[in-house]
This record gives structure tokens, C-alpha cells and sequence, in this order.
């Protein structure tokens, strides 16, 4: 058993249904009109790419490629922190994505082998979803970390330089910022993890059950990935963290402002 | 001997000149008050000292080592300074007090009895270290930042309006706490004339920066 195919009539109904926001946004002049057509086309221009890609690679299914493709996943997420965070690209790419890289990498391999116990641990219908989901997740976590982490040393420098008038070497100084940013990006990952199942239906888990799986099937595999989710997002962004810490304070011990975007 | 010494500083934001052609020699055991208007460059010297901003020119020792980035790590630890804005922290002023003992350097330092006894010196009680640091009034702040600044042991004291907030009586508490102890090294930044001592020197930066040339 598997899902059924949406034929094209199929997918001419479900674009129909965006008359309705389009709708709402001229009674409301919300101006969303040309928003909702370009994310939408986009997206489908987008799906339809992964689509047939996907399709290839698995049907290659080599281990040098899907590794590859996994990587290429793990650039364009630190990248896209970087774009999305307050912080200039720069010097920090090459640190962020080789943290990316260990600490995602080693989930997958460790999640694949021992978790789901593949015998080919770079298996593409494995992998590539599994780091999707890994990586799109602690992605978010990392860019709530590092803005958290640079309004925090801005706003309360004062503080930050009284601890080291105080003696406090640079770690010790910069110890309650961590904590704080470290907490505020993880709690949201643990209040999902909290909610899961009673709120909402997760993707993979309704994917799964669509695609014939039974429903407990579908849970343990719902309950494996949370873990690693969660995991690998504790990793990155205390890796992160760590990273701007090293990187972005000078030899006297003070932030430097010229990273920022708007400096 | 010489605890501090600056030579020819220049240092200018943005905006404007702030110090041109400082000089100024400290040696240990003595009491400095620096005086002038807001905005002139009290502050400045001490972020000199303490590394947290870096002159256009001219030269800083700190017992005659010349200011680099490991000498400045060094200064932080041997030297207390009480910064003009008391927000240094927040949460109970108890776990405040244990995290700032929790360096490395000034770990096994704290004595309670002391701690005691400051505080009642200072007239504040004891229900005050259970007490959020936030919800202080600028006051009560203000002690206590002068309280944790005397119990990490050090002797060089760079002390910016630590008294601004206290009362007559207070006021002269604390001057005398920091001014009565020969070997402690004092500079002050303040307005408050009970500073005005007989063994204080007084620097008067409004003065200074009348008769110097525009430097930098």
C-alpha cells in the first residue's frame, strides 16, 4: 500500500484553494496578494526541482553523492544563519559550517547505524530526509542563539565589563549570556517535544502513516527523531555560541562591533 | 612605586577630542579625586586603565609595564573598579555575590564575617543579600557594589561616583573606608566634596584641558 498520486486535476484544486487568502487580502488590503503568488510559486518551482533530484540520487544511490548532498545542506544552513542572524558573513562561515558538519554528522551517522541499524548507514531515502530534518531544525535554534547572544553582550556591556573589572577571565564573564541564549533557543525545541502527538500530527509521522506505514511504525520513528532533533540543536547552538564567544571578542576582551550587520 | 602612570594619552570619538596630552603618575598608597564636568573624560581614564578602550597615542603603565592586552587581563585582576552604573548584575544579590567568588582569581576569598560586617557598616541588613539585586534601590546598589568591591581583597581602587547616591552621612562612611587605609592606591571620580581631603590630591580635568594643545 502507498499513497495515493494526486492526478493534475488534483493539484489544479488545491492551487484553487488560494483564492481564498488572495480573497481576504483584497477585502482587508493586507497586500499579501503578490507575496502569496511568488512564496507559492516558489515553492512548487522549488519541489519540483528537489522532485526530480531527489529522484536521481536515490536512484543512484551512491554514498559519495548523498554525502555530498548533505554537506552542500550543511553550507547553505550556515549560511543562511549568518544571513538571517545580526552577524556579518565572513570569518565566522568556515567555523560555524565545520561545527555544523561535526556536530549534524555525527548524529546522522550515530542515529542511522545504531538507531535505525541500516546496513548502509549512507543509505539516500535515510539520509537526506533525516538531515533535512536535523539540520532545518537547529538551524532555527542556532539563529535564535546568536541574535540572543549578541543583543544580550550589547545590551548589558556594563554588566560584561564590570565581571571582567571584577577579575572574571572572558569565559567567566560571558558564562550567564551563554546560559541565558543557550535556554531561550532550546526551549522552544523542548516545548515541541512536549506538545508533540496532542497539538499536532508532525510532518514525517503523517507523511509515514499517508505512505502506509502503521501508525506505530510511523510514532517510533517520530519519537527517534525528536531525539536526534533535539540533540543535534543542543550541539549546534552550544557550538555556536562557543564560536562567537572565541571569535568575536578582541584580544582585550571586547565585543567587536564591526561584525555586526549595521555597524 | 609607581602603580599607574599615563603619558601624552590622546583619545578622541567620533565627534570630538576627549583627552589631549594627559599626564598623570600614581604611586602606591595614594589618593587621587579627579574632578570636572560631565562628558570631559573621567571615565575614560579608567577604561584607559582597564583596557576597554585604547588611546589614539600616548602611553599607559601599569607598574611599569606598558599597556598590552595580557598586561590588561592582569590589571583586571589586580585592580577594582566600581563603575558609575551600578546595573552590574541581576538575580539575588547572594548568588551575585557567589558567582563573582566563583573566578578563578578571587575563589576562597569570600569571608562572611566580613561580609557582615560591611554590610552593617553601611547600615543595610542582612535580609538584603536575599534581596534581587534589580529591585535595589540606586542607593542600596551602590553599597553593595562597594561592599563586593572591598571583599576581593584588592588594594588599587578606581572608584567612579561610587558615592552619588548615599546620604551626607554615608557619604562620609564610605569616603573614610577607602581613604583611611595607607597602603590602598585611590582615584575617585567625584563630585561630591567629601572627597576633599587633606592627603587627597585633586586632579581638575577642566583645568588640565584648558592650557593643552589640540593633539589629536
Amino acid at each position: 500500500m502507498s499513497a495515493v498520486d494526486i492526478t493534475t486535476t488534483g493539484m489544479v484544486f488545491c492551487f484553487l484553494l488560494l483564492i481564498i487568502p488572495i480573497f481576504i487580502s483584497y477585502q482587508l488590503k493586507l497586500k499579501l496578494i503578490n507575496p502569496t503568488l511568488e512564496s507559492s510559486l516558489r515553492m512548487t518551482l522549488q519541489l519540483i526541482f528537489v522532485g526530480f533530484f531527489l529522484t536521481f540520487v536515490f536512484d543512484l544511490n551512491s554514498s559519495l553523492l548523498n554525502m555530498l548532498w548533505v554537506i552542500v545542506m550543511i553550507i547553505v544552513a550556515s549560511y543562511t544563519v549568518l544571513r538571517d542572524s545580526e552577524l556579518k558573513q565572513g570569518s565566522l562561515i568556515v567555523p560555524l559550517a565545520g561545527s555544523f558538519a561535526f556536530a549534524n554528522i555525527g548524529i546522522l551517522l550515530y542515529f542511522n547505524n545504531f538507531v535505525i541499524g541500516l546496513t548502509d548507514t549512507l543509505e539516500a531515502r535515510y539520509l537526506i530526509p533525516i538531515a533535512g530534518m536535523v539540520i532545518g531544525n537547529s538551524l532555527r535554534a542556532n539563529i535564535v542563539a546568536i541574535n540572543d547572544f549578541c543583543y544580550q553582550i550589547q545590551r548589558d556591556e556594563n554588566r560584561y565589563l564590570s565581571s571582567l573589572s571584577l577579575g572574571a577571565e572572558k569565559y567567566e564573564a560571558l558564562k550567564p549570556y551563554m546560559r541565558k541564549s543557550l535556554r531561550n533557543s532550546l526551549k522552544p525545541t523542548i516545548a515541541n517535544m512536549a506538545t508533540v502527538g496532542i497539538v499536532y500530527l508532525p510532518g514525517m509521522m503523517t507523511g509515514q502513516i499517508i505512505a502506509g506505514s502503521s501508525p506505530l511504525n510511523a510514532v517510533e520513528y517520530q519519537i527517534a527523531i525528536m531525539i536526534a532533533i533535539y540533540v543535534s540543536t543542543v550541539m549546534n547552538v552550544m557550538l555556536g555560541v562557543l564560536i562567537l564567544m572565541n571569535k568575536g571578542f578582541d584580544r582585550y576582551g571586547i565585543f567587536k562591533k564591526e561584525m555586526l550587520k549595521d555597524a | 612605586m609607581e602603580m599607574i602612570r599615563m603619558e601624552n594619552l590622546c583619545v578622541a570619538s567620533e565627534e570630538q577630542e576627549i583627552l589631549s596630552k594627559f599626564n598623570v603618575s600614581v604611586a602606591k598608597g595614594d589618593k587621587v579625586l579627579i574632578k570636572g564636568r560631565s562628558g570631559i573624560g573621567k571615565t575614560t581614564l579608567f577604561r584607559l586603565i582597564l583596557g576597554f578602550r585604547i588611546p589614539v597615542s600616548g602611553n599607559i603603565y601599569f607598574q611599569g609595564d606598558k599597556i598590552d592586552p595580557g598586561i590588561a587581563w592582569d590589571i583586571r585582576k589586580k585592580v577594582t573598579h566600581i563603575s558609575q552604573n551600578s546595573d552590574i548584575g541581576e538575580g539575588l544579590v547572594r548568588n551575585m555575590i557567589e558567582e563573582i567568588f566563583s573566578y578563578k582569581v578571587n575563589k576562597g576569598m569570600l569571608d562572611t564575617n566580613e561580609l557582615h560586617l560591611l554590610l552593617s557598616k553601611l547600615s543595610l541588613s542582612k535580609d538584603i543579600l536575599d534581596k534581587r539585586f534589580e529591585n535595589l534601590s540606586g542607593g542600596e546598589k551602590q553599597r553593595i557594589v562597594i561592599i563586593i568591591s572591598m571583599l576581593t581583597k584588592k588594594t588599587i581602587f578606581l572608584l567612579d561616583e561610587v558615592t552619588s547616591s548615599l546620604d551626607r552621612s554615608l557619604k562620609k562612611t564610605v569616603v573614610e573606608m577607602f581613604l583611611n587605609n595607607p597602603s590602598w592606591t585611590v582615584i575617585a571620580i567625584s563630585h561630591d566634596t567629601e572627597w576633599e581631603r587633606e592627603n587627597v590630591r585633586v586632579i581638575d580635568m577642566e583645568r588640565i584641558q584648558e592650557d593643552t594643545n589640540v593633539c589629536c
